[in-house]
């Protein structure tokens, strides 16, 4: 073959890559394998995550389970089949134990690996490059701290030495340790003490069964405050409390965190606050750090988390958090649940 | 020979295997009635109230199941997703303004619609179980994308709230709702012909149509039933919680379990029949209650969820096996 005939067929292997790159048109692709979009903070996280990805040029794909490793393990598992490659994988387990083995799958890939919404654990650490999420500690613990401001204010008028009840996250959840150790940590030497704790399940309905039969538990005993480990959990609790004719804000006093439950109870004061986390931030976060990591080949800090500022009553209107994209944000556009104006 | 019996004495392997299950379920109502009595708080007024009312929502849906059991077409296994589009349904309703009563009537509209098409494939053939998982999806996905996978909620006061959150005499709406909905569902079944001709087809299929009373029309009536019972418990717990989301019967982390699957439990812990023609709503109504009441001590006990969760396992297990024991043996007497 002479020269002039391989100078043609290289120009014309070049304008192939270039029309496929130019048909393509991202600067980068990533896969993202999470949880269910029916879920208000997921659902949030996704369009967070879409947008991001859009704003920056970025092709993506979402892969949904329902809460289910299996249902993870086997959209892996077809990913890698179809050999698709994409620039970034994005993985939030359903079980951040179960799903070791589709971790380790997506790792040997080659493609680097971006985790994110559970704390890296010993065995994933080495197959991740970094992590992006919320901190259940954290949140739990400035969720502490505002309920011992409020037992304060309660002392100041007369009251002494206060009874919690904890409706929290099942315990094989992995957010619960931290989050009750944190919580607890935050209320010592305060004059609260947990007096009961249930763990019936995430959601509405589950917060108001096991608020529930706590309060059939423990009523003769006092109960002056509620901590949810969220704040769906707690509005149901909230419920509870009000169906056995607690008066919410004055006889009990109920903290949440995460700002996924009833902006009304807040306004209303039957919820004295909570802790922002917001899952727009955490995808906008995830492909902040993509394009951190695609640029330099690494993470500035391995571990990335999205701020928890308190939020109470007084501060809802005026509470706006700038997200990873530039823009300024309300509380509204950033809290997942019953927030819509 | 039996030197036992020559003797004068007790065959007891030969009265094990005729009262080994009567035996075995009395053992657990002793358990359970000893472990009540010495839990403190549990036999308490305020606590009875606590355990009907969480077993109302469950039961009333575990009422509709029944109707579709006892008819000989097994399950639904789409309860909580007809409850999830009937949720989405009423609270947007409430949410543009439309009040109780049209928002209600939309969300029953929805249930005898879905109620209906379920049944109408399941009366000409289709496997309840697949026509029910299909349909599980659609609804599902209906809900999720009408709703665009947000929290609809709607502002308090609103003309819904007397359901939700009412009371009368400290007992709260919802579980009168249930006690009405038990009784009118029993009587229903007794009383009617309707009711008559569930126990027909279920109990024997081939009787019933040589007798003019054809699967199909049954099929879409019990269907409309279970759907309009799952309506219900949509539109009272959002009228409790003034918001609704698609998943909001999805409690796959909860200490119940799936919710479907504790409805269906209901049915069977209240020991009928899962190949139709025997039971009651009452049954059901009883089963709901009797888990609520496991559940409750459990968590007065101190047990985590996962012990709640096995529980629950493993009374429907033990139930299935128990009365399917008890009906040999009755049908063997007789």
């Amino acid at each position: 073959m002479n020269t002039g005939k391989k100078t043609i067929l290289a120009s014309a292997a070049a304008a192939i890559v270039a029309g496929v790159v130019s048909l393509n048109g991202f600067a980068a692709s990533i896969i993202s394998f999470n949880g269910p979009a029916g879920e208000a903070y997921i659902g949030k996280f996704i369009k967070g995550i879409k947008a991001t990805a859009k704003l920056k040029g970025y092709e993506i794909e979402v892969y949904e389970n329902q809460f289910n490793q299996a249902e993870q393990d086997q959209q892996v598992q077809q990913v890698l089949a179809a050999g698709k490659r994409p620039d970034v994988f994005i993985w939030w387990p359903s079980d951040a134990v179960a799903g070791l083995g589709s971790l380790r799958a997506l790792h040997r890939t080659g493609v680097p690996v971006l985790k994110i919404n559970q704390l890296p654990n010993e065995q994933d650490k080495k197959y991740i490059f970094g992590y992006a999420g919320p901190d259940d500690a954290l949140r739990a613990r400035n969720a502490g701290l505002m309920m011992v401001e409020a037992a304060k204010v309660k002392e100041a008028s007369g009251g002494k030495g206060f009874n919690v009840v904890a409706v929290t996250y099942p315990q094989s959840y992995g957010g619960y340790g931290l989050s009750i150790n944190a919580f607890k940590e935050a209320i010592a030497g305060s004059g609260l003490n947990i007096i009961g704790e249930v763990d019936e399940g995430f959601g509405q309905a589950n917060g108001y069964k096991g608020a529930a039969k706590m309060i059939a538990k423990l009523k003769d005993q006092g109960i002056h405050f509620v901590y949810g480990m969220d704040d769906a959990i707690l509005t149901g609790a909230i419920k509870a409390f009000e169906e056995a004719n607690y008066r919410m804000g004055e006889d009990v006093i109920a903290v949440g965190t995460v700002c996924n439950g009833d902006r009304q109870l807040i306004e209303e004061g039957k919820q004295y606050g909570t802790t922002l986390q917001s899952p727009l931030h955490e995808g906008q976060l995830a492909i902040k750090l993509v394009e951190e990591y695609l640029k330099n080949g690494e993470l500035r800090n391995y571990i990335n988390f999205t701020p928890n500022p308190a939020v109470t009553k007084s501060t809802m209107e005026t509470t706006a958090l700038k997200g990873y994209d530039g823009k300024a944000y309300t509380i509204e556009e950033l809290c997942s649940g019953a927030w819509a104006g | 020979m039996n030197t036992a019996l020559a003797g004068g004495g007790v065959d007891a392997r030969g009265f094990m295997q005729r009262h080994g299950v009567k035996v075995f379920v009395a053992a657990v109502v002793l358990l359970f009635v000893y472990f009540a009595a010495t839990t403190p708080n549990y036999l308490t007024l305020f606590n009875v109230k606590t355990i009907i009312r969480d077993a109302a929502l469950v039961g009333i849906m575990g009422i509709g199941l029944t109707f579709v059991t006892l008819s000989g077409n097994f399950f639904l296994l789409s309860m909580k997703e007809t409850a999830a589009l009937c949720i989405i349904a009423f609270a947007l309703g409430m949410a543009n303004d439309y009040g109780f009563v049209i928002s209600l009537a939309g969300a029953l509209a929805i249930a005898v619609f879905t109620g209906a098409i379920q049944g109408a494939l399941i009366g000409i053939g289709g496997n309840p179980i697949v026509v029910t998982l299909g349909a599980a999806g659609i609804l599902y996905g209906v809900a999720s994308w009408w709703s665009d996978n947000l929290v609809i909620s709607y502002p308090r006061p609103h003309d819904a709230e007397w359901l939700g959150t009412g009371s009368v005499l400290g007992v709260p709406n919802i579980t009168i709702a249930f006690i009405v909905i038990a009784v009118i569902a029993e009587l229903a079944l007794r009383k009617t012909v309707f009711g008559r001709q569930v126990y027909l087809i279920g109990a024997n299929r081939s009787t019933g149509k040589a007798t003019g009373h054809e699967n199909l029309s049954m099929a879409i009536k019990v269907c409309i039933v279970a759907s309009v019972c799952c309506a219900f418990v949509a539109v009272a717990f959002s009228a409790q919680l003034s918001s609704a989301q698609a998943n909001y019967f999805s409690s796959e982390f909860g200490s119940s379990g799936d919710f479907t699957i504790l409805v269906i439990a209901t049915v069977m812990v209240g020991g009928n029949s899962i190949m139709g023609g025997y039971g009651s709503t009452l049954r059901t109504s009883l089963g709901a209650i009797f888990i609520s009441s496991v559940d409750n001590l459990m968590v007065l006990k101190g047990f985590a969820s996962g012990a709640r969760v096995l529980s629950v396992g493993l009374m429907i297990v033990f139930s299935i096996i128990a009365f399917a024991y008890l009906r040999r043996g009755r049908r063997s007497e007789g």
